[in-house]
């Protein structure tokens, strides 16, 4: 499709040897300027401890070695007793299970409001719909209390159910569109066969909400495997730190720190990232795009 | 609709779901709302034992950090909302209308940043914007850009523009493949060139996506932490301090002045300018459904 627009109207932007040399000059400016601070510190990261300091058009170092990402995990477990793998672990520990969590509870809740009738639905909505907005430092104190109170405090738990009181929501406005662009006619096709109404979740709505799911799935990843004030606050034990918290620890402690395990510290962090992105990226653009557009 | 009325069993579906946003949504959001008038620190079990009334308001008035912090948010918004969306719009197009073979993967390099932890970047950046950092090598300085109170907060936001880039030119880009070609095909038969297709028809046609990125990155900008965080801890002297950053300084912060009613009255702040903007937005769109 993208391809019979271009022919369509790109007939006098091809023309225009002008239009041609900016966009090339602008949109190369800017592919420099996102590539380059990942790769400087890429670069920083592979430089041998000698050879830190320098390197050809400041990128390309003159010797290469892994000897900082030993040292980086060193680091990480002598100076401020965070492990690499255990962060790893840590985060997918608290990322899995919170999207699984805010999934299936999405979508029963997004089914009832799309096919159930229930007292204040709509208001019930409108007040889910307003809680997106709301920054999540509003909360923070409150639940800091909370969950002392529920004893969960410093636990998986704790963050797990913060981060679903925070983003179902989302779950269930972006399956409830969902579920109500799916054609009547196959869910009365069902109920005409007798189906109860968790078969026809089940059976006939599950399977064709497939791309909304993924859609989900993408951004709740995102935004819990990222999220960094709540997994701060609430798990204090550095044996639970999670990516985010360990790396700031890391990045910001107070002891002294070579630049090339700095570097490799951030890197270790960047490229599983990296290489996910590599194979999803059409996923995650299309994901967030249709997160975006469902506000 | 399965039923035709409500079926009291039908409950189980939502009450899960509801329970939860109930407990660790709602209820600390209306209690973050009380707890502004009380005084308590970190360390107390009754939180309403010590009913403040407006102290703690009378106190962020007072301290000039405040100020700062409210000043600084309202800056980082503006940047996000107009320079994010601005460089955005003219990414968009020129990679929608400039006939690149790889336009895809263009748009996944300039997307890249949106998926990465603002902990992670935010340290990439540091390390460049120190005084022994590269971007004094290549401009061939010798500043500390982080230290400067007049540049701090312009770099941060640079820092923020840098990583969600490619979140408003995907969203633009979306709105430019459902734009309505006739209009275009009619400008080209009347002779117009492209500048003149850019401004007097694309960008006007693009305003809807302009409102819904500009919506987006000022929600957005209230929740700057992490970058500011990582960056600087709102330093030099609290000069670069955000609303939630300076609330984190005051509740949680090591030695920091463990404030937590302090903090929730800024907590308190942060709500209030948020429901403005909800209510701006629904008045506004009623306007304009009217007209």
């Amino acid at each position: 499709m993208e391809g019979s627009l271009k022919n369509n109207y790109g007939a006098t932007f091809k023309k225009s040897p002008v239009f041609f040399i900016l966009t090339r000059v602008v949109i190369l400016f800017f592919i420099i300027i996102i590539i380059f601070p990942l790769l400087y510190t890429l670069s920083l990261s592979v430089r041998s401890p000698d050879t830190v300091y320098s390197a050809r058009y400041f990128l390309i170092p003159y010797e290469f070695s892994l000897q900082n990402y030993y040292d980086a995990f060193f680091y990480a477990e002598e100076r401020l007793k965070v492990s690499f793998p255990r962060m790893f672990l840590n985060s997918i520990i608290v990322t899995t299970s919170s999207v699984i969590l805010i999934i299936t509870l999405s979508i029963f809740a997004a089914f009832s409001f799309s096919h159930l009738r229930f007292p204040l639905k709509e208001s019930l909505y409108n007040v889910m719909i307003a809680s997106v907005a709301m920054p999540a430092q509003v909360l923070l104190i409150p639940l800091f209390y909370l969950l002392i109170y529920f004893g969960i405090i410093n636990t998986y738990t704790a963050v797990i159910l913060a981060y679903a009181g925070f983003l179902i929501p989302i779950g269930i406005l972006i399956l409830r569109m969902f579920f109500e662009q799916i054609p009547g006619e196959l869910t009365e096709a069902g109920i005409v066969d007798g189906a109860s109404d968790f078969q026809l979740l089940m059976r006939i709505l599950l399977p064709l909400a497939k791309p909304a799911i993924a859609t989900c799935v993408i951004l709740l990843f995102l935004d819990t495997w990222n999220e960094f004030i709540y997994a701060m606050i609430f798990m204090q034990d550095p044996t639970i730190h999670t990516v985010p918290v360990g790396l700031a620890k890391i990045g910001t402690s107070r002891y002294h720190i070579n630049i090339g395990t700095y570097s490799a510290s951030v890197m270790i962090t960047i490229i599983p990232v990296m290489l996910i992105f590599a194979i999803f990226q059409r996923w995650f653009i299309a994901g967030m795009t249709m997160g975006a557009l469902k506000h | 609709m399965i039923y035709k009325t409500f079926q009291f069993k039908t409950l189980i579906y939502l009450l899960p779901a509801l329970f939860i946003f109930l407990v660790f949504n709602v209820l600390p959001g209306l209690t973050s709302l009380v707890l502004s008038f009380f005084d308590f620190s970190g360390f107390e079990t009754n939180l309403f034992k010590k009913f403040a009334g407006f102290d703690n308001f009378i106190k962020i008035y007072e301290d000039k950090y405040f100020w700062i912090a409210l000043k600084n948010t309202f800056l980082f918004v503006f940047g996000a909302v107009f320079i994010q969306t601005g460089i955005a719009l003219i990414l968009s197009i020129f990679i929608f209308f400039g006939n690149f073979k790889f336009s895809v993967l263009i748009r996944s390099i300039i997307f890249f940043p949106c998926v990465l932890a603002p902990v992670s970047v935010g340290l990439v950046w540091k390390k460049i914007l120190e005084q022994d950092g590269v971007l004094n090598s290549i401009l061939g300085l010798d500043y500390s850009w982080l230290s400067s109170v007049s540049l701090v907060m312009w770099l941060i936001i640079m820092v923020n523009t840098w990583q969600w880039i490619g979140y408003s030119l995907v969203i633009y880009y979306a709105g430019l493949q459902s734009l309505n070609i006739e209009l275009l095909e009619a400008s080209d038969i009347d002779g117009a060139n492209w500048s003149q297709k850019i401004f007097s028809i694309v960008i006007p046609l693009l305003w809807p996506t302009t409102i819904l990125n500009m919506i987006l990155n000022l929600i957005g900008g209230f929740r700057a932490f992490d970058i500011v965080y990582v960056l600087t801890r709102g330093g030099p002297a609290h000069y670069s301090e955000v609303l939630a950053s300076y609330l984190y300084y005051y509740s949680f912060a090591a030695g920091g002045p463990n404030k937590m009613g302090v903090g929730a009255a800024v907590a308190f702040v942060i709500f209030a300018c948020i429901l403005t903007i909800a209510l701006a937005r629904i008045i506004i769109s009623k306007r304009i459904e009217r007209n």
